[in-house]
């Protein structure tokens, strides 16, 4: 039923994560191709995230393969990841609360001259490159210099969502990237994702708000106790039975089951 | 054996009573209970306590506490086990040891609290005399510099003998004080007895007095190494300064003229008297029966206590000699950088 | 995505470059009103040449320690063991110094500098690979640290002091040969200076080629302020005479071993991405490690650096003492804690400067100093700086509105 064709951008074939006991995620698969809005849904603790730092590179998987334009990928850290374009705006935001919106938007991957052992920063050129990045996505957030600690719940997801778009997503991850925000903000992110999928960039959405994803995705990847309960086209199934899978874990007909669908007594 | 004729003489009426007092010990053993005896020194205690009980033919057993007071506890337990006749115990905490002395004590073993005083009723205290330490400090420092602005550069504040040592500088230079001979001009603690504490504030004494000092009291040999490095930036290297412990280093500015004096305390000579007194309390005597017994009772609780204390040996440039007898320190170490003026020992 | 309306209006400011930092600006005051409370409580004895040469060097130990210890705090760590460390150190250069390498020997002394600079780099590297590589947190680990270090500082010499170091060793000290003479000390005040105003220079061109309004009155003025508080050091120092003579003695060796350390440490947190990393891992470790920064890494840099400093500052102790004992550097850990603190460090990680350290150690010495002339006892001492020190965290948390 996958609509598109060619090599996917992405390829997650049975990935696994424990955490002690707990297995976080249990023997997914997904692909996500250029291009294409891929809605991961599922319960607070579904393993959703997990999921996604194992392509962030953020955790290292306990076994399964990804293939990046079908490459495969090892994704042992988020510098690799970030080689690799995929580009994350976490939960967290993953923002230091003590740095300013330059310092957060560059960190790690800071504009620098390499001196011996010193990497110098060219803290004017970030600067500028802030200004412009960060203007483009809201032209009245100017206050670059405050820490973070200081900025709206709106400016800081501005920030987390400029360092995606400076470094070039090819891959782009949203983990609930509308959680702190009003709906005129709300707004403005879908506007942007579907921007950047005109643009071809793959991109990951993990959002609760159902109408959202329906207005925005192509595709649902529905997890229940870290494992899929089912893939389906966002046309080829109503919200009521999306919902069934999350809640139930039930696979609705138009959809093609994982290995965590519920075992249908008919 | 001139060295132990001049050093009785010297160490003062009391060591040398002991040292001639006659002893048949067979079949005596002593138990040693060391505090820590990583620390250099009770190597050097050891082997007079050694020497001083095979010399009588008793036996030495020992533990180490290695700084823990329940270490300490059950080392004790441990020597009253195998039945010493008495027992010596350098005290890690002398308050928390004296659960394991009543016990000794009740099991009629004497016990003698070696170099760290433990304040307890039928505790026998033997250590050097660290008042006769502060009265020699003073003493020869007065000698040389018998007027003037003194500075006293007082041990750790939180440490009973620093204070012990101030009682004997102060027997011998308060007269002083009082027919104005002496003023003091600056006064401080040094905690922890750290040299650079020392010196910090020797160097603010004499911003304070602008340079207007004549003689420093310093209480060890340590403090007195961070006085000197103070004189010494502001040029008054070479006044009289005082120390105790004949450190190395303090025996050679001693050679080469900026320090006058060290109360040097021979460790060999206390584990003789220990032993002395061990083997004489083991074998019954009344503890103030025990040749050159005193009456301690200078400590913080003023509890009385039969003591053996040891004098100290006065050292200055002038004999020096006695510690090259002694193996203390080496010729080279002495004299290292001595070139004019050199002392009688190191021509 | 933009709702914000309490937005300020646009304005282009130079990254970094607020002109002033004023919490540092507020130490340097307070250090002002303990300078003048003293001199008068002191009949005129704290503000003058001598006075102020004594505290320069006394204070060059701790706040080269304290230097370290604001990269360790702002880490979100700790370093309790820079006492035993220094004094660990310190003990091993006096014994190599002394009783090992002929005396006589040209390369003596240097090597024992490099060997000592080489160990307190690998002590450094050990706490760091606890803390960074195994998980242990570090008040643990330098506890331990503290602990190992005192006890390998008295066994390399089973507790004997041993001296005396080599002449020229020994300038590093500041004892009576120790500065840098009137001369040599106007040229490095123009050399520094000099070199000042070209970096802020080029700064201000850079910035404004990109199009940010740089503050150019500002750094004009900070410009003249250094210029004269600087000549007003080098002046003061030279009119300390030496002994019996009219020879001025200049800026001391170690304020000079100071001030090349805290240049180092200024350049490599605000400029370098190490500085920035050990901010960021402050501020939100998991941040950090989510962008790709490697943490363990900078971690572990930064108690190598913090094992460096203190065999730096071993150096200076030992040749100011001019003895090793085994007790050197005692308690030192508490003073280098606390100026980095009063400096502005905060220990839940994440904030911290190295000047205000520097202001920070010359406040407790201050203190220490003032009391002494004043005849206070080291006890009245303890309960002023520990006062000191809750006022000045308090006035900070207050003033930045903190809750
Ligand atoms: N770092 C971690 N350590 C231990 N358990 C974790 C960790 N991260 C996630 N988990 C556990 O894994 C499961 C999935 O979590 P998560 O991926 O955050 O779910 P979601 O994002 O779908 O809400 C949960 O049970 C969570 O408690
Ligand atoms: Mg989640």
């Amino acid at each position: 039923m996958e609509t598109q064709t060619g090599k996917p951008l992405v390829e997650m074939r049975g990935v696994f994560k424990a955490f002690g006991g707990v297995h976080a995620v249990e023997d997914v698969d997904v692909t996500l191709h250029a291009g294409e809005v891929v809605a991961v849904l599922g319960h607070n603790g579904a393993g959703k995230s997990t999921l996604m730092k194992m392509l962030a590179g953020a955790y290292r998987r306990d076994a399964g393969s990804v293939h990046i334009d079908g490459k495969a990928a090892e994704l042992a850290s988020p510098a690799e990841a970030f080689e690799l374009g995929i580009e994350t705006i976490h939960q967290t935001l993953a923002l230091a609360d003590n740095l300013d919106a330059t310092a957060n938007l560059f960190l790690g991957r800071e504009i620098a001259w390499r001196v011996g052992p010193f990497r110098i920063m060219d803290s004017a050129r970030m600067r500028d490159v802030a200004a412009k990045v960060i203007s483009q996505l809201n032209p009245r957030f100017t206050n670059l210099n405050t820490p973070c600690r200081d900025l709206s719940g709106g400016q800081r997801q501005t920030i987390a969502i400029a360092r995606a778009i400076h470094f070039e997503a090819h891959v782009l991850i949203m983990d609930e990237p509308t959680a702190a925000l009003g709906p005129h903000e709300t707004a403005m992110v879908a506007d942007l994702i579907r921007e950047l999928k005109s643009k071809g960039i793959g991109i990951f959405l993990i959002s609760h708000d159902i109408h959202d994803v329906f207005d925005l995705a192509d595709r649902v990847v529905v997890m229940k106790n870290g494992q899929v309960v089912g893939t389906a086209n966002t046309s080829d199934v109503s919200q009521d039975d999306v919902l069934g899978m999350i809640i139930l874990g039930k696979c609705p007909e138009g959809a093609i089951p994982g290995p965590g669908a519920r075992s249908n007594p008919q | 054996m001139k060295r132990r004729t001049l050093m009785s003489l010297m160490a003062g009426l009391s060591m040398s009573a002991l040292l001639t007092a006659p002893a048949l010990a067979a079949d005596i053993t002593v138990g040693m209970s060391w505090a820590n005896y990583q620390e250099e020194r009770w190597k050097i205690d050891e082997s007079g306590l050694r020497a001083g009980l095979e010399e009588m033919g008793a036996t030495l057993v020992t533990a180490d506490a290695q700084s823990s007071n329940e270490r300490q506890a059950s080392d004790i337990d441990g020597l009253l086990a195998r039945g010493v006749d008495a027992l010596l115990i350098v005290a890690w905490d002398s308050e928390a040891v004296i659960p394991s002395v009543e016990r000794a004590l009740a099991e009629g073993i004497p016990v003698i609290a070696y170099e760290r005083q433990i304040e307890y009723p039928g505790v026998f205290y033997v250590a050097f005399d660290p008042v006769e330490v502060g009265r020699i400090q003073a003493r020869e420092l007065v000698k040389v510099q018998p007027k003037g602005d003194y500075v006293i550069i007082k041990g750790s504040p939180t440490d009973q003998y620093a204070h012990y040592v101030l009682t004997g500088q102060k027997e011998i230079i308060d007269p002083l004080i009082d027919n104005g001979d002496i003023k003091i001009v600056g006064e401080q603690w040094t905690d922890g007895w750290v040299p650079d504490n020392a010196q910090k504030n020797m160097e603010n004494i004499l911003t304070a007095v602008n340079d207007k000092v004549d003689a420093v009291l310093a209480s060890n040999d340590g403090t007195a190494g961070g006085v000197v490095a103070a004189l010494s930036s502001v040029g008054l290297e070479g006044i009289p300064v005082s120390g105790q412990d004949g450190d190395i280093a303090a025996l050679n500015r001693i050679a080469l003229g900026s320090q006058t004096v060290t109360a040097w305390k021979d460790a060999r000579e206390l584990g003789r008297l220990g032993a002395k007194v061990a083997a004489a309390l083991a074998s019954g005597t009344a503890p103030e029966e025990i040749e050159g017994a005193v009456v301690w009772d200078k400590g913080p609780k003023g509890t009385a206590q039969n003591a053996a204390v040891l004098a100290p040996v006065t050292i200055t440039r002038d004999n020096l000699d006695v510690v090259l007898d002694a193996d203390w320190i080496s010729k080279e170490d002495l004299c290292a950088g001595v070139t004019d003026n050199a002392p009688d020992a190191c021509k | 995505m933009t709702t914000e309306s309490l937005d300020p209006p646009a304005m282009n400011v130079a990254p970094r470059d607020s002109g002033f930092n004023v919490r540092t600006l507020s130490l340097v005051g307070l250090l002002f009103v303990i300078a003048v409370t003293f001199h008068l409580l002191s009949g005129g004895l704290f503000l003058t040449a001598r006075n102020l040469y004594n505290i320069v060097v006394q204070t060059s130990v701790v706040a080269i320690l304290a230097c370290g210890m604001t990269i360790v705090i702002v880490t979100r760590n700790i370093d309790l063991s820079v006492g035993s460390v220094l004094g660990c150190v310190g003990m091993v250069i006096a014994l190599l110094q002394i009783q090992i390498f002929p005396q006589e020997a040209a390369w003596n002394w240097p090597l024992t500098v490099v060997i000592g600079l080489a160990l307190g780099a690998l002590i450094g590297a050990w706490h760091g690979f606890w803390i960074a590589y195994l998980g242990v947190p570090s008040f643990v680990v330098t506890l331990g640290g503290l602990l190992i270090f005192r006890g390998a500082a008295f066994e390399v010499a089973q507790g004997k002091t041993l001296a005396p170091f080599d002449p020229i060793y020994r300038l590093f000290g500041g004892g009576i040969d120790g500065a840098l003479g009137v001369g040599p000390s106007w040229m490095l005040f123009v050399v520094i200076m000099v070199l000042y105003g070209l970096g802020e220079i080029l700064v201000h061109r850079r910035q404004t080629r990109l199009g940010f309004h740089s503050k150019a009155r500002a750094k004009v003025l900070r410009f003249a302020l250094v210029l004269v508080a600087a000549a007003a050091f080098v002046a003061t120092m030279n009119s300390y005479l030496k002994p019996r003579s009219d020879i001025g003695r200049g800026v001391p060796i170690p304020a000079l071993v100071l001030l090349s350390v805290v240049l180092f440490m200024e350049f490599v947190t605000r400029f370098t991405t190490f500085g920035r990393y050990i901010f960021a891992i402050g501020g939100n470790i998991d941040a950090a490690r989510l962008n790709g920064i490697p943490t363990r890494r900078t971690v572990l840099v930064a108690f190598i650096t913090m094992g460096v400093l203190c065999a730096i500052a071993a150096v200076v102790t030992t040749a100011r003492l001019n003895a090793g004992t085994s007790s050197t550097g005692e308690l030192l850990e508490l003073s280098a804690i606390a100026a980095a603190v009063i400096g502005g460090a905060s220990l839940s990680g994440g904030r911290g400067t190295i000047a205000g350290a520097v202001v920070g150690a010359l406040i407790i010495q201050s203190l220490e100093s003032g009391m002494v002339l004043i005849g206070a006892s080291s006890s009245q001492r303890m309960v002023a700086i520990g006062l000191v020190l809750m006022a000045a965290v308090f006035a900070d948390k207050y003033l930045s509105g903190e809750e």
